[in-house]
């Protein structure tokens, strides 16, 4: 049953994905501008570009160069930066480990920061620790990731001088030297998402601890802590997962901000920087690498909320 | 028939504003004259901003705080004070104006695709789906990067980006408000009076949803200065020498260690307004008993 369902689930993600790929690539087919006169530079002649456009099969329609391109796709086959004539693949590639190594720095600090702050807050409910912790939370949702960025800049790098201002990354680097020149935009990134994830479990948590299975484990005698961590927690953390999920998929656009502010070498800036340059294919690559992880983000979150709550199975 | 705020006698509707009002919280309260504040510097700045926010060389590049220039001036010598001034009317006007289309065509939409259903309602949705599946932000610069360089920065453009990475989001909660309503008698009869999809919608559903898609504008307009803002800050919102925060905070990036207020001001002045209006938005949501939802 369960089975069913996940595959039905898949099969939507696919053919979401293939209709996000055309909507990609007729955005960017769209792109005003002779593509061949950027490439070539204005003193090309007539000739170089007509040869250059009928290389790129730039005058096709637009559906028969999707049909075209989509098949490349489906081959692994990127094509070519128009930039660098490197291939998309390989140009995409040191990009995308660097904006994993990221995403799964802030990840690696966002559980402990939410798991923490919002036990505290529900324990302390109503008191100061819970209104210190939903002013911050509502500050950090509240402030742009560009601005807390170079907020962090201004005081971490600026004045504290304990981080680069700057996450310059090369691929000799050790995990120190990378974790050191990321840290800041890691916290920025964490930030970001934790402060969702924080008010939902705070909820959720304040719930279960009125909950009577709750009072008969304090009724009992159990230890206050072990009540949190062994009965309170698993159960308030079940709904809290789809806003895990969800900073998942947040993460996808977050990257892009918070990349540029930090001139990390990742596929968000990496998507900026071709966007200004107008690099056709390391757009569509890299906006449609960008839904893929997008789509199969959610496609978790909806399996992981069915295998945790029964009822939703039935749909 | 639906029972609408105009159908109740005066006494009852002015009870329950002065209920609404109890219910309001004092955070919110407060936010609310702050949001006052800011449509005032907005609508009346430009009568007492002490410079034009675009003349340059009003004092020496980077002078920093002082009597003349509050916030110090720019790289261009421009005062930084009257920017953030000016600054205040197009943040709200692209926020506000661009999140209000957003929540009429998204609401209407989607409400009129629950009542409809079938298959209209289907593609509608998957359509829709499709979007959202864009990342946001992805979405935002590529409709930017497809309307090409003459378009870029103009705010016709960016409201319309607006409205399309919203109206989705937007159509797909409403739609959700009338699948929910439209079992409900008083449809049922209107239907069974033979009337009109349209009339239906606007005189059945919208009163119906109108809290939810309250609190939904209040959420979303929120969070639209952080889009447009961020749009801005990237190089794909407001052009120079627009005096938009997030490109003058983007423009004053290099002068954060010689005139940090020039970057600091711009930000305090986004962080407070967006703050205020999320807390407007909780305590709306409060007082009509329902959760302004955020998710990431």
């Amino acid at each position: 049953m369960i089975l069913r369902l996940i595959a039905q689930r898949l099969a939507l993600a696919v053919g979401t994905l293939l209709v996000v790929s055309a909507l990609v690539f007729l955005f960017t087919s769209v792109l005003p501008g002779d593509i061949a006169e950027r490439v070539l530079g204005r003193e090309s002649s007539a000739q170089q570009r007509q040869i250059f456009r009928k290389h790129l099969h730039l005058d096709d329609p637009v559906w028969k160069r999707y049909g075209v391109w989509i098949g490349d796709v489906a081959r692994g086959d990127l094509g070519r930066s128009l930039v660098n004539n490197e291939t998309v693949t390989a140009t995409i590639g040191t990009s995308a480990k660097n904006t994993l190594f990221l995403s799964v720095f802030a990840f690696v600090l966002y559980l402990p920061v939410t798991l923490v702050l919002a036990t505290l807050a529900a324990l302390f409910r109503g008191k100061l620790a819970d209104s210190v912790i939903s002013v911050i939370t509502l500050v950090g949702l509240s402030v742009p990731e560009f601005v807390l960025g170079t907020l962090l800049i201004f005081g971490f790098a600026v004045h504290l001088s304990l981080a680069p201002a700057l996450s310059i990354v090369n691929p000799g680097d050790g995990l120190f030297t990378r974790l050191h020149a990321t840290v800041l935009p890691a916290v920025t990134l964490m930030v970001a998402m934790a402060v969702y994830a924080i008010r939902m479990l705070r909820d959720n948590l304040i719930d279960v601890l009125d909950s009577e299975y709750v009072r008969m484990a304090t009724l009992k005698g159990v230890p206050r802590w072990r009540v949190v961590a062994r009965h309170a927690l698993p159960n308030a953390v079940g709904p809290a997962l789809n806003v895990t999920a969800l900073n998942l998929t947040y993460l996808i656009g977050g990257v892009v901000v918070v990349e540029s502010v930090f001139s990390y070498p990742g596929l968000g800036k990496m998507l900026v920087d071709s966007i200004s340059v107008r690099d056709v294919p390391v757009v569509e690559a890299t906006a449609l690498l960008a839904s893929a992880v997008y789509i199969v983000a959610n496609l978790i979150a909806d399996v992981l909320a069915m295998v945790l709550n029964p009822r939703l199975r039935t749909a | 028939m639906s029972v609408t705020a105009l159908d109740l006698p005066a006494v009852v509707r002015r009870s329950r504003a002065r209920r609404f009002l109890r219910r309001f919280p004092m955070s919110s309260r407060l936010a609310a004259l702050l949001l006052l504040a800011y449509l005032l510097i907005a609508l009346t700045g430009s009568l007492w901003s002490p410079y034009d926010p675009f003349e340059a060389g009003t004092g020496l590049p980077y002078s920093g705080a002082s009597g003349s220039h509050l916030f110090g001036t720019d790289i261009l010598g421009r005062d930084v004070f009257s920017r953030v001034v000016y600054g205040t009317r197009d943040v709200l006007y692209l926020a506000l104006t661009s999140t209000f289309i957003a929540t009429v065509v998204g609401g209407l939409i989607g409400l009129a695709s629950g009542l409809v259903g079938g298959w209209v309602d289907e593609l509608l949705m998957r359509l829709f789906e499709t979007i959202i599946s864009i990342p946001l932000l992805v979405l935002a610069l590529l409709a930017i990067a497809a309307a090409g360089p003459k378009a870029s920065g103009s705010s016709p453009l960016l409201i319309g980006v607006v409205v399309l990475v919203y109206a989705p989001r937007i159509a797909r909660m409403a739609r959700a408000v009338a699948v929910d309503l439209v079992t409900r008698d008083f449809v049922t009869v209107a239907r069974s009076r033979g009337e009109s999809v349209r009339s239906i919608v606007w005189r059945e559903l919208t009163p119906n949803a109108a809290g939810v898609l309250l609190v939904e504008f209040g959420v979303r307009a929120g969070y639209a200065p952080i889009l447009i803002s961020s749009l801005g800050f990237l190089g794909f919102g407001a052009r120079p020498p627009s005096p938009e925060w997030g490109l003058m905070i983007s423009e004053n990036r290099a002068a954060l260690i010689t005139a940090p207020l020039t970057v600091l001001a711009p930000s305090a002045a986004l962080a407070v307004l967006v703050i205020s209006l999320n807390l407007v938005t909780d305590g709306i949501a409060r007082a009509l008993g329902r959760s302004a939802e955020r998710t990431p």
